[in-house]
Parts: C-alpha cells; structure tokens; sequence
C-alpha cells in the first residue's frame, strides 16, 4: 500500500515538474531561434568556393534526463509497442537545444553560415538495465567566418 | 547562392496528445490485459493441478513432518477431532489427514499438502470452547478437501514464470512493479474465493457433527476484538474481512432449525496442560 | 519531393537552401515480439518483426523530415543521414536529417 502511495507521488511530481519544465524549455527554444534566424545551418558539405571563408569546427551538446512519468509511460509502452510519444518531445528539445547552442558558439566568432552540420545521439543510463537516464545530443558542423 | 534559414512549424516531431490522456489509456489497458491473462492462466492452472492425484502430494510432503511429536496427547486429541469432522465433511476415503500441533506463540493454523494441518499454540490459547476449535479445525480439512493446497501451488507457479518471462524483457523495474502488482491483485481475490468456500463446508461439517453452528463466530469475534482500530482492506487481503466471515456464520445459524437448544462443547479438561510441549 | 544522400544532382542547380530539416520517430516493440526474440535467440534466423519495425520507424521518420521540408517550401531534401540510437531497453529513435532545398 505504502509502495503505491510512493509510486503515485514520483509520478505526479514527474509529470508536474516535468510538463512545467518542458514548456518553459520549448518556449526559450523558440525565442532563441528567432533571434538566430540569420546563422542558416546546412548540411551540405561543399561550401561556396568564391569567398575565402575562415573555417572552424563549432559544436553544441546538451544533455536532457528523462523523468519518472516519462520513463512510466516509456516502460508501459514496451509492453504493447507503438509511438513512444514522450520521449519524442524530449528528444526534440534536446536536437534543437544542441543546434541552437552550435548557433549560439558560431555568431560568437561572427560567422555567417554553418556547414554539415551532423547530429548524434546517445543514451546515458544509469546503470540500472535498461532504466534511461538521461539523454545527450552533439551538434557539431563548420562555421564559416568571412 | 540564397542560404536561409525559415521557420519550420511546430508539431511536426512530437505528438499533440495529451500525456494525462495516454497515461489513463496504456495503464487501463495493461491492467486488463493481466487481469484477463492471470485470470485465464489461473484457471487452466486450477483444473491441471486439481487432477494431480493425493497420493503425489503426500509423497511430497510427508517426507517434511517430524514423526516424533512433542506434544502427543495434544496431537492424539485433534487427530480425533479432525476425524470427526472429515466424517461429517464426507472427505474422500483415500484422504488422511494428520494435524501437527506447533508450540510458538503465532496466533495462525493452515492447511498444506498431503492432507496435513499445522496449528499453533497461539491460535488454541484463544479458543473458549470445542466448537471454536472445530470451526477451525473443519475450516482447514474443508481447504484440504477442496485441494487448495496443491491448487495455489499450481496457480503461483504458472502465474510466477508467465510473469517473470514478461518481466525479464523489460528493462523497466517500475513496470515490473505494475505487472506484479495487477497479477498478485487477481491472485488475492481467487484466494478470497477459496476462503469463503471454506468456511461455507465448514459450517456443514459443525451442523453435521453438533447439530448446530453456534460457537462457531467465538474465535473471529476474539480476533476482530484485538484488531479493532485497524481498518482492514479487503481489496489487499487473501482472505474476506472477518466482519463478513462472523455475518455469513449468523446468517447460516439463522437459516437451521435446531430441535434441541444448542450447547456449547467445552474443551477437554487438560487442553491448557496439552499446551506444553513435553521437554525432550 | 526528390530525396537523396548526394549534394550535387547531376543536370540540376540549387537555387535557395533552406535549411536543415529533421524527422525522428520513437517506436517500441511488444512482449509478444519480444518473447518470439526470444525464442529465435534460441532457433536462429532472421527477426522479421524487429526488421519491420524499425522499416515502419524509419519510414515514418522520413515522412516527417519530408513534411517539414515542404512546409518551408522546398522541393527536395538533399544530403540526407540516418542515425539510429537506442533510447531505452526495446525502443528505438530512428532519425533522419538532411538539407532542404530548392532545385531548378
């Protein structure tokens, strides 16, 4: 009885803390894009020859941990499979964070333009098998100052 | 070369269901899917093991009794008793039962396999008369009867590995928790189930071997007494509340006629004195 | 919407970019895949239902890579990556990413 009390209060605290965070987290996301709307990133490799660009490496990571009513819902969902849809949000936000902080890193040193531009994902557990704890995503491409 | 960089719309990558609303949706259909699975293998588990012949389970258990007893005169005293009311139930012939008195201060008798019963000191220290004793008594060799035993045993195993073969795929440990949950929850109320038809064939075997069923509710009333307070949760418990169990009883008392007026048996004048296990 | 990993497509010239464009899905398999897993761990072969999953996955990611493409107007994705991580013990995030352009 005592257990499913405890269970029932990490939940709504995971759900309530988590949806609050995840809302203030998107709504920075978005101001933040508009304001680096002027850095295009790109993955194009071969960047326009004509200019003699400086190029350096820029690169941006975050990492997102996951929380206890997200990862319930995630566990539930493995048993009768489908859409993961919380952790889509999460992974989300984590993406466009990482791109926005390589943004952020590349107007730093006054570039114009970003240059294939990759992403990669990784899972950090805890440990325990299978529990997710947290989630880091690299944004990394080449910033070309003029 | 134009190099921009538009805004790309929202709602692309994520989903706009409401997470409240796929919480309620994939727990309810868990918890049903268990249910109906621990329902379904508890049954199929429940008709093999009833099929599984006596003679097997007390090769089984047997071999675990202490033959020598330390209390015999206690023993040789519910040995006849439980005769009696293995009569009066119409037990199968090829079914013994053996009562085994333990000298430990649980408040607590069960039934196990091989037709044998265990009560303890604290349980018999409780009792005013006979007619409690064979309530309880009868209560046990009822289970026995109805092979319970050997049926829970059956179930547990069948339900554990389904289970655990779930389990042991998932990485979640909360998960875990919610599936065992749910099936131990199933489990409960069968158990439930077997407790109240238990105590139904009891109250015939006192009916046939009294005539009547008073005294029976004596030792729930002394019980229900020390866990007053307490509130109990039946959802949670493998047996009914014992307030049910005492007005099932009356109910039972109200419905026979008796002709002579019921009197209580007493207990053997040296039943305290049978308590203490002679020193070896 | 032409799709494609190269930069340069022959007989063709780029316009405008875009910009970067992405398409992720999550998905998890069921017990029932799972314990037929299982039971192949023994057996040996191929894990058709595994295999379609992360076909629909991946299928699914391209679809939403391609519907932010065409909201922001463009009619193809060039320079396209898949990356594959796993999210969680059974589930797995297929990604897929490339540049939006426009081609003349």
């Amino acid at each position: 009885m005592l257990d499913l009390i405890v269970f029932l209060v990490l939940l709504t605290l995971g759900y309530g803390f988590g949806r609050r965070a995840e809302s203030q987290h998107y709504k920075s996301i978005i101001a933040r894009e508009k304001q680096l709307q002027s850095i295009p990133a790109v993955g194009m490799k071969v960047p326009p020859l004509a200019r003699p660009y400086t190029v350096t490496l820029v690169c941006g990571n975050v990492v997102i941990s996951v929380d206890y009513f997200k990862r319930f819902l995630a566990g539930l969902r493995s048993l009768l499979g489908g859409r993961i849809t919380s952790y889509e949000s999460l992974l989300d936000r984590a993406r466009r964070e990482a791109i926005l902080r390589m943004k952020e890193q590349a107007a730093g040193m006054g570039a114009k333009l970003i240059f294939n531009v990759q992403l990669t994902t990784a899972s950090l557990t805890r440990g325990k098998r299978g529990g997710i704890g947290s989630v880091e995503v690299l944004a990394y491409g080449t910033a070309l100052i003029e | 070369m134009q190099y921009s960089n538009p805004q790309i719309p929202e709602g692309i990558n994520t989903s706009t269901e409401h997470p409240l609303k796929e919480f309620v949706l994939l727990t309810g259909g868990v918890l049903a899917v268990v249910v109906v699975v621990v329902l379904l293998l508890g049954y199929f588990a429940d008709t093999f093991s009833n099929r599984i012949p006596f003679k097997f389970e007390q090769s089984l258990a047997n071999d675990r009794f202490n033959k020598e007893t330390s209390a015999p005169q206690m023993e040789a005293y519910l040995n006849q008793l439980a005769g009696k009311l293995a009569a009066a139930q119409k037990l199968p012939g090829d079914m013994n039962i053996t009562v085994h008195y333990v000298d430990e201060d649980r408040v607590n008798a069960f039934a196990t396999l091989g037709g044998n019963v265990i009560m303890f000191r604290g349980l018999l220290e409780k009792l005013p008369n006979e007619n409690a004793l064979a309530m309880v008594l009868a209560h046990e060799i009822a289970h026995i009867n109805h092979r319970d035993p050997i049926r829970s045993i059956g179930r547990g195993v069948v339900i554990g590995l389904a289970l655990s073969m779930v389990s042991a795929t998932l990485g979640n440990a909360v998960t875990d928790q919610v599936l065992s949950g749910g099936g131990m929850l199933t489990v409960l109320h069968y158990s439930r189930d077997q407790e109240s038809a238990a105590d139904e064939m009891a109250l015939e075997a006192l009916r046939a071997h009294y005539g009547h069923v008073n005294g029976a509710t004596d030792l729930f009333e002394i019980l229900e007494a020390a866990h007053a307070g307490l509130p109990q949760a039946e959802f949670f418990s493998s047996h009914p509340l014992t307030q049910k169990r005492i007005e099932r009883i009356r109910e039972v008392a109200a419905t026979l006629r008796t002709a002579k007026a019921p009197e209580l048996q007493p207990l053997p004048p040296d039943f305290a004195a049978w308590m203490k296990s002679e020193a070896k | 919407m032409l799709l494609t990993n190269i930069e340069i497509i022959p007989g063709k010239r780029i316009t405008k970019h875009l910009g970067l464009v992405q398409g992720s899905s999550v998905r998890s398999k069921h017990v029932g895949r799972d314990i037929m897993a299982g039971l192949k761990n023994i057996f040996g072969g191929e894990l058709k239902g595994y295999t379609e999953l992360l076909q629909e996955s991946r299928d699914e990611a391209t679809e939403r890579m391609v519907a932010q493409a065409e909201a922001v107007g463009a009619n193809a994705v060039l320079n396209i990556r898949f990356s594959t991580s796993s999210i969680a013990v059974g589930a797995a995030e297929i990604f897929a990413y490339g540049t939006a352009v426009v081609l003349e």
